[in-house]
C-alpha cells in the first residue's frame, strides 16, 4: 500500500487537514471517528437508507459510498454545519416545527438531503419531484407523514 | 479486505497502472457506489483501486442529435440535463430508476456498463438505443457495440488493459423505460423492459432487464412491430413473442412464470408511451 | 410540537449507542456460525489471536475464567458449548485496536462444526397439521389449548362452517441504528452503555447470564436509534463485557446492517387455520389452529404462543370456541419482540376471516363487525371483562368515512375496513422521583427515550397536567441502572399508561406536601413564569423557594416518590385446557380504513389514502398520538405489503439487507387521517390509553380486505407483494 498522504478538506467552512488517511477509508468514517463529526449517521453502509448523507461541493452524497481520498479538496457540509446555510437553517425550522424527527438517527441523513436538494433544484422545483427524490432516505418512526409537511412548508415559502 | 488506491491525472498514467497490475486484483473506481459495495459483501476481491476522477471524462457533450456520455459523468448530471429528459425520454426514466439522488450524484454509465448487472437499469435502455462503447488502451481505440459489449452477468468486452471512455448514442429517439418492482421506490427490477423507435421510421427495438445472465435484445418482439403506431395486434405479437423468448429464471425477487406475465404488460406499456411520445412530438406543437 | 428533544436531534449532536467512544477503546467483532445446525468439534483462535491489532479474542472455555463466579446460566451460555442452533449464531469474539482489524481477525476463526439435520420449515415439521398433534414432538416448545362452550354443537347446528388458512411471513424491526454498547469492566462493576430499550431489563439478563449480582452490573441506557421492540433485552452486552474484561479496556460492540438482519430476533412465520359456524348472520363459533415459528431458543416462547392464540377470535363477542397453538422450534434465531409481535399478522387473519364471511354472506363488513364487536363488559376469550371501548365509535366513524370516500374515487377503487386491538403493558411496573426546586421540575426515572416520544414528552404531559406546570418548567432526567429508580422499559406500550402512573402518584404526593406546608387543602396547582415556579391556591401564592427547607434547597429540592405496579391480572381459568395463557390488561382498538387500487396486469397495490380511527382514551398530546399513527401506519404498510424475510432451505436469511429486506420509502407513502376517538378511558393516567403499538396493527387486513374490494380477490398471505396479488388474480 502506498504511503498514506494527508489529505485537505474544508468542512462545515473549515479547512482540515487529515494525516495518514488509509486508501480504503471510507468519508463516513473519516467524518466520525478520525473529526469527531458523528451527527452523520452509520446507518446500512450500503448505499441504501441515506443516514450517512452529506453535501459534497453542494452536492448531497452518501458518505458510507465514497472514498476518503476521492473527496481530497472538496468543500464537505455535514449536519453540524448544515444551520450556517439560509436553506439549511430553513430546513431545519421546518422540521422541527413539523415534529418531523422521532428518534432522529435518520433526521440529519433528511436534513442534508433536503437542503442539497433545495440548492440543486432551486425553488422552482415541483413538490413532486422533491419527495420523489427524498425516497432515498429511509424513516422508520414518523412514517413520513412530517417530514412531507415540512418538504410542503418549506416549497410553499420559497413560492 | 483492505486495499490500495491510485488516481492517476490522464489516461497514460491510468494505462500504466492498469498494466501493471493484476487481472482480479485491481478493479476501476468510478463512482464507487456498487464497487464499494461489492467489496465489502466479498463480490469483489480487488485489493488495488484505480480511481479515474481526475481523468477528463466526466462530461456529456451532443452532436446534433447523437449524445456522447464520458464513463465518469455522474448520473445525476444527465439525469439534470433538459435535452436527455426531451430528446431519451427511455434513458431518462432509466437513469431516475437507479438508485437515489445521493447515489446519482457519484454513480456513472461507465461504472453501471463495466459491472454489467443482470439487474441494471441502464443496460436495456442501452441496448435499445444502439449506444456504441467507446474503449480506449495503450493500443489505440475501439468502438465496440452495446449489444457485443456486455457478454454475460459481470462479464464484458473490455480488455484488461481497456478503459471505458465514453458512450456513444448515436441519435435521439422516441424511447420509453418501464419496470416492475415489489416497492415502487428504489428498488431492484423485477423485470425492465426499454423500447426504442427508429431509425428507420417504424422500425422497433425493444431489450429486457431482469433476465438472466445478461440483458437481452428481443428481435421475436421487434419483429412483430411493423408501424410507427402499432396496432393493438401488433403489439399483442410482440407482447407474447417476450414472453415467450426472453431467458427469465426464478429468483429471490420474482417467479419466472410471474416475470413471464409481467413482460407482456410492460411491453404493451413501453410501447404505447413511445408511440404516444413521438406522436406529441409530431403533433402541431410538438415538432422540431 | 413540543419535545425537548428535537432540536440537539436536528442539530447532529445527540449521542446515540452507535456514537459511543471512550479513550483507549477497543473494536470488537464477532465469529458467526457457518452452518444452521450443528455439533460443535473445535473452535480454534490461535490465529485470530496472532492477526494484527488483535488484543483478545474469546471463546465458551474462556468465559468462566472471566466470571468472577466461574459460571453463568448454563441454560443460556454466551457462546454455545456444544451445538450451534441458528446459521450465523455468535460463537466467538474478538477485540482489537480497529475495526477492520477486529472484522479481518473474525475471518480467520478456525471453526469445525459437524453438521445435523435443520428444521426450517414449522408445516414439515408438524405433519398432522392443521390437526392437533398426534404423537410426542421434539419441535414443538410450547402447547397450548384453550375451549368454551360447546363447539361441536355450534359447528353442528351452522348455516355454514367458514373455514380457511392464512400464512404470514417473518418481519424484522429495521431500527435506523444497528445494536451497539460499550462496556467497561472496572473491579467489581460490569458496566455497559447500551442503546437499548429497558436498562433494567438488560440487567437482570446480564446478571442471570452472567452469575453476577445487580449491584455489580450498571446499564446506562444511551439515545436509541429506533427500537420497536428489537433493543428490549440483552443481546450484544454479555460479549462486549466479556472482552472488556478480558482485555482491561473500554470495548465498542456494533453490529453491521447486515449482522442486525443475520442475528436480530424478530417475528418469524406463522400459520393459522381458522374456522367459523355461521347461523343468521352470526358467527356462533370459531375453532383456530395455529403453528407458529419460535427460531432455535426462546425463553418466553410460552408468552409468544399463548398471548399470541387468543387475539386469534378478535375484538368479537364468539359464544364458543376453541383454540389450539403450537410454538415449533427451528432453525432460525429465536423469535423476539416487535412493534405488537405478531398482531399486525393475526389481525390480518382474524379480520380477513371476518371480511371474508361478511362477503359470503352478502352483509356489509362493517355493519357485520358492528354485530360481533366488544362493547364495555364483554368478555375476552379468557374471560375477562373489558372496559370502556371505542372500538364501536370508532367502527361507526369509519363506515361514514367508507360513504364519502367512495363518493369521489374512481370506481375502480376499494375499501377496506381493519378492526385490531392491543392488550397494552401497564401490568409491568415503575417507579418515579420528581424533584421540585424553585425553578423546575425534574422527573428521574429508568427509562431512556427510543423515538416516540413517550418519555420526553408523555411523562411531561402527565406531570404537566397532575401539577398545572408547562412542559417548559419539566424536564426528564436519565439514568443509570445504579442511581436511577426501577422501571421495566419501553415496551407494551406502557410508557405513558404504567411509568405515567408513578409520575403521577409522585405528583400527587408532591401536591399533599405542598398543601401541608401551605395550609391547604384540595386546589393546590404549580404556575411557572418563565423564570421560577410558585405555588398557587386559593388565597395564596407563594413562590417554590420560599417553601423548600435549606436542605432541600441544597440537595436538589423537594423529593417525591411514586410507585406503580399493576394489580396481578385473573382470568377464567376454567377456559383452559393446557399450556401458559397470558391475560388482557388493558384493551386498546382501532379501527383503519384503506383505499387501494390493483394493477389487474401485474398485482401491484397502490395505497391511495389511508384512516385510522384510534381508542386513545384520553390523547394527553394529540401531536404525538398523530405522530405514532402515522409511524405506526407506515411500518404496518410494510408489513402489509413489502417487508418479508426469505430463509434458504439450509437456514440462511437470503435478504439480510435494505435491498431486498424493503421498508416503506417516502414516496410509497398514502396521505394518513388519523381520528383519536375519546371518551372511553384506558387504566393510564387521566384516562390515557398506549398508543405506540396499536397502530401497526390493523394495517395488513385494511389493505388485504381494500385488495379483496377492489378485485373479489383475496389474499391469505403477507405480504401482499405484487407476484402474490397476481396469483390470488389468477394472472399465473
Amino acid at each position: 500500500m502506498t504511503a498514506p498522504p494527508t489529505i485537505t478538506l474544508t468542512v462545515n467552512g473549515r479547512t482540515l487537514e487529515c494525516r495518514r488517511v488509509p486508501d480504503d477509508e471510507r468519508l463516513l468514517d473519516t467524518l466520525r471517528w478520525r473529526l469527531g463529526l458523528k451527527g452523520t449517521k452509520e446507518g446500512c453502509r450500503t448505499g441504501d437508507c441515506g443516514a450517512c448523507t452529506v453535501l459534497v461541493d453542494g452536492e448531497s452524497v452518501l458518505s458510507c459510498l465514497a472514498l476518503t481520498h476521492t473527496v481530497e479538496g472538496s468543500s464537505l457540509v455535514t449536519v453540524e454545519g448544515i444551520a450556517a446555510e439560509p436553506l439549511g437553517k430553513a430546513v431545519v425550522a421546518a422540521f422541527q416545527a413539523e415534529g418531523a424527527v422521532q428518534c432522529g438517527y435518520c433526521t440529519p441523513g433528511f436534513v442534508v438531503a433536503l437542503t442539497g436538494l433545495l440548492k440543486e433544484r432551486g425553488p422552482k422545483a415541483s413538490r413532486e419531484e422533491i419527495l420523489a427524490a427524498l425516497s432515498g432516505n429511509l424513516c422508520r418512526c414518523t412514517g413520513y407523514s412530517p417530514i412531507i409537511r415540512a418538504t410542503e412548508r418549506l416549497l410553499e415559502k420559497h413560492r | 479486505m483492505p486495499f490500495s488506491l491510485s488516481t492517476p491525472k490522464d489516461p497514460a498514467e491510468a494505462f500504466r497502472l492498469l498494466v501493471a497490475g493484476r487481472p482480479g486484483e485491481t478493479a476501476l473506481l468510478a463512482g464507487g457506489t456498487a464497487l464499494l459495495r461489492d467489496l465489502d459483501e466479498g463480490q469483489n476481491h480487488a485489493t488495488h483501486l484505480i480511481s479515474l476522477r481526475k481523468l477528463p471524462w466526466n462530461r456529456h457533450a451532443w452532436k446534433g442529435e447523437a449524445l456522447e456520455i464520458g464513463s465518469t459523468e455522474p448520473l445525476r448530471t444527465l439525469e439534470n440535463d433538459p435535452l436527455v429528459r426531451a430528446r431519451l425520454p427511455g434513458l431518462h426514466q432509466a437513469i431516475e430508476a437507479v438508485g437515489s439522488v445521493a447515489l446519482r450524484h457519484r454513480a456513472t454509465l461507465g461504472g453501471n456498463l463495466g459491472r454489467a448487472s443482470p439487474a441494471s437499469d441502464l443496460i436495456p435502455v442501452l441496448l435499445a438505443l444502439e449506444a456504441l462503447v467507446n474503449l480506449r488502451s495503450p493500443r489505440g481505440q475501439r468502438v465496440v457495440d452495446i449489444e457485443q459489449f456486455i457478454i454475460s452477468s459481470r462479464q464484458t468486452a473490455r480488455e484488461p488493459d481497456e478503459l471505458i471512455e465514453s458512450v456513444s448514442i448515436p441519435r435521439a429517439l422516441p424511447s420509453a423505460y418501464v419496470w416492475q418492482r415489489v416497492r415502487p421506490s428504489n428498488d431492484i427490477s423485477q423485470v425492465g423492459v426499454a423500447v426504442a423507435l427508429g431509425p428507420p421510421p417504424g422500425r422497433w427495438r425493444v431489450a429486457l432487464g431482469g433476465v438472466s445472465p445478461r440483458p437481452v435484445r428481443l428481435p421475436e418482439a421487434e419483429e412483430a412491430l411493423v408501424s410507427r403506431r402499432p396496432s393493438e395486434a401488433e403489439v399483442e405479437l410482440a407482447a407474447q413473442a417476450a414472453a415467450r423468448h426472453a431467458p427469465f429464471v426464478t429468483d429471490r425477487r420474482a417467479t419466472e412464470g410471474y416475470r413471464r406475465r409481467l413482460v407482456t404488460t410492460l411491453v404493451r406499456r413501453a410501447v404505447r408511451s413511445t408511440a404516444e411520445h413521438r406522436a406529441r412530438r409530431a403533433g402541431p406543437k410538438g415538432g422540431r | 410540537m413540543i419535545r425537548s428533544d428535537l432540536a440537539a436531534k436536528l442539530a447532529g449532536r445527540t449521542t446515540f449507542g452507535a456514537d459511543l467512544d471512550r479513550p483507549g477503546m477497543l473494536w470488537a467483532a464477532l465469529v458467526l456460525s457457518p452452518v444452521a445446525h450443528g455439533r460443535i468439534r473445535r473452535v480454534d483462535l490461535s490465529k485470530v489471536r496472532k492477526a494484527p491489532g488483535v488484543v483478545v479474542a474469546i471463546t465458551a472455555p474462556d468465559v468462566e475464567k472471566l466470571l468472577p463466579k466461574g459460571s453463568g446460566d448454563p441454560e443460556r451460555p454466551v457462546f454455545p458449548t456444544r451445538e450451534v442452533l441458528y446459521r450465523h449464531q455468535p460463537i466467538a469474539a474478538i477485540a482489537a485496536r480497529t475495526l477492520s482489524e477486529a472484522r479481518a481477525a473474525a475471518l480467520l476463526a478456525e471453526v469445525d462444526i459437524d453438521p445435523l439435520p435443520i428444521v426450517d420449515d414449522i408445516e414439515t415439521v408438524f405433519p398432522e397439521w392443521p390437526e392437533p398433534s398426534k404423537k410426542p414432538n421434539s419441535a414443538v416448545v410450547a402447547h397450548v389449548h384453550a375451549r368454551h362452550g360447546d363447539l361441536e354443537a355450534a359447528f353442528r347446528e351452522a348455516e355454514f362452517v367458514h373455514s380457511e388458512t392464512y400464512r404470514t411471513a417473518g418481519v424484522h424491526q429495521v431500527a435506523l441504528e444497528t445494536h451497539a454498547c460499550l462496556a467497561e469492566v472496572e473491579g467489581a462493576i460490569w458496566r455497559v452503555t447500551t442503546s437499548t430499550q429497558s436498562p433494567f431489563s438488560v440487567r437482570e439478563d446480564l446478571s442471570s447470564q452472567l452469575g453476577l449480582p445487580e449491584s455489580a452490573v450498571v446499564v446506562e441506557g444511551s439515545w436509541v436509534g429506533g427500537g420497536f421492540g428489537g433493543k428490549t433485552s440483552a443481546l450484544l452486552e454479555p460479549f462486549a463485557l466479556l472482552l472488556a474484561a478480558a482485555a482491561g479496556a473500554p470495548v465498542r460492540l456494533a453490529l453491521s446492517y447486515r449482522e442486525e438482519f443475520l442475528l436480530g430476533r424478530t417475528t418469524l412465520p406463522c400459520v393459522v387455520r381458522i374456522e367459523s359456524s355461521v347461523a343468521k348472520g352470526r358467527v356462533t363459533g370459531r375453532r383456530v389452529r395455529m403453528l407458529l415459528d419460535c427460531g432455535s431458543t426462546m425463553p418466553s416462547r410460552d408468552f409468544a404462543t399463548g398471548y399470541a392464540i387468543t387475539f386469534l377470535l378478535g375484538p368479537y363477542n364468539v359464544d364458543t370456541f376453541e383454540v389450539e397453538g403450537y410454538g415449533l422450534r427451528t432453525n432460525k434465531p429465536p423469535f423476539g419482540p416487535h412493534r405488537a409481535p405478531l398482531i399486525p399478522q393475526l389481525t390480518f387473519v382474524i379480520d380477513s376471516h371476518m371480511d371474508s364471511i361478511a362477503r359470503r354472506l352478502s352483509v356489509d363488513p362493517i355493519a357485520f363487525r358492528r354485530a360481533h364487536v366488544w362493547h364495555e363488559g364483554d368478555s375476552t376469550a379468557l374471560g375477562q371483562r373489558i372496559g370502556p371501548s371505542g372500538i364501536d365509535s370508532a367502527l361507526e366513524r369509519a363506515e361514514k368515512t367508507v360513504l364519502r370516500w367512495r363518493g369521489n374515487a374512481p370506481r375502480e377503487h376499494g375499501f377496506g375496513i381493519g378492526v385490531g386491538y392491543w392488550s397494552t403493558g401497564v401490568s409491568a411496573g415503575g417507579e418515579a422521583r420528581l424533584r421540585l426546586t424553585p425553578q423546575e421540575l425534574v422527573i428521574e426515572q429508568g427509562e431512556r427515550e427510543i423515538g416516540s416520544g413517550s418519555v420526553v414528552r408523555g411523562l411531561v404531559a402527565v406531570a404537566e397536567r397532575s401539577l398545572g406546570l408547562p412542559a417548559s418548567a419539566i424536564r426528564v432526567a436519565y439514568s443509570d441502572t445504579a442511581s436511577a429508580p426501577f422501571d421495566s422499559g419501553v415496551f407494551g406500550s406502557r410508557t405513558v399508561g404504567a411509568l405515567g402512573q408513578a409520575v403521577q402518584k409522585a405528583s400527587e404526593e408532591l401536591v399533599r406536601e405542598l398543601e401541608a406546608r401551605t395550609g391547604t387543602k384540595g386546589s393546590l396547582r404549580l404556575e411557572f413564569d418563565g423564570r421560577s415556579i410558585r405555588a398557587v391556591a386559593s388565597g395564596l401564592r407563594r413562590p417554590i423557594a420560599e417553601l423548600l427547607t435549606p436542605e432541600e434547597l441544597n440537595e436538589g429540592g423537594l423529593k417525591a416518590h411514586g410507585k406503580f405496579y399493576g394489580p396481578p391480572m385473573k382470568f377464567d381459568e376454567s377456559r383452559v385446557v393446557a399450556g401458559s395463557f397470558y391475560p388482557v390488561a388493558d384493551v386498546v382498538g382501532a379501527v383503519h380504513l384503506a383505499e387501494v387500487s390493483v394493477d389487474r396486469e401485474t398485482g401491484a397495490v397502490k395505497v391511495h389514502r389511508y384512516a385510522a380511527f384510534h381508542d386513545v382514551g384520553v390523547a394527553l398530546d394529540m401531536a404525538m398520538v398523530r405522530a405514532q399513527v402515522e409511524g405506526g401506519v407506515v411500518m404496518g404498510l410494510g408489513t402489509a405489503l413489502t417487508e418479508e424475510s426469505l430463509w434458504s432451505s439450509e437456514g440462511s436469511l437470503r435478504n439480510p439487507g435494505l435491498l431486498d429486506y424493503r421498508l416503506p420509502r417516502l414516496n410509497d407513502v398514502p396521505p394518513i387521517e388519523v381520528y383519536p376517538v375519546e371518551g372511553f378511558p384506558g387504566a393510564g393516567p387521566f384516562g390515557a390509553k398506549g398508543v405506540g403499538e396499536p397502530p401497526i396493527i390493523p394495517v395488513p387486513a385494511a389493505v388485504a380486505n381494500a385488495v379483496a374490494d377492489a378485485t373479489g380477490a383475496r389474499v391469505f398471505e403477507l405480504p401482499l407483494s405484487p407476484e402474490r396479488v397476481a396469483r390470488a388474480l389468477k394472472l399465473l
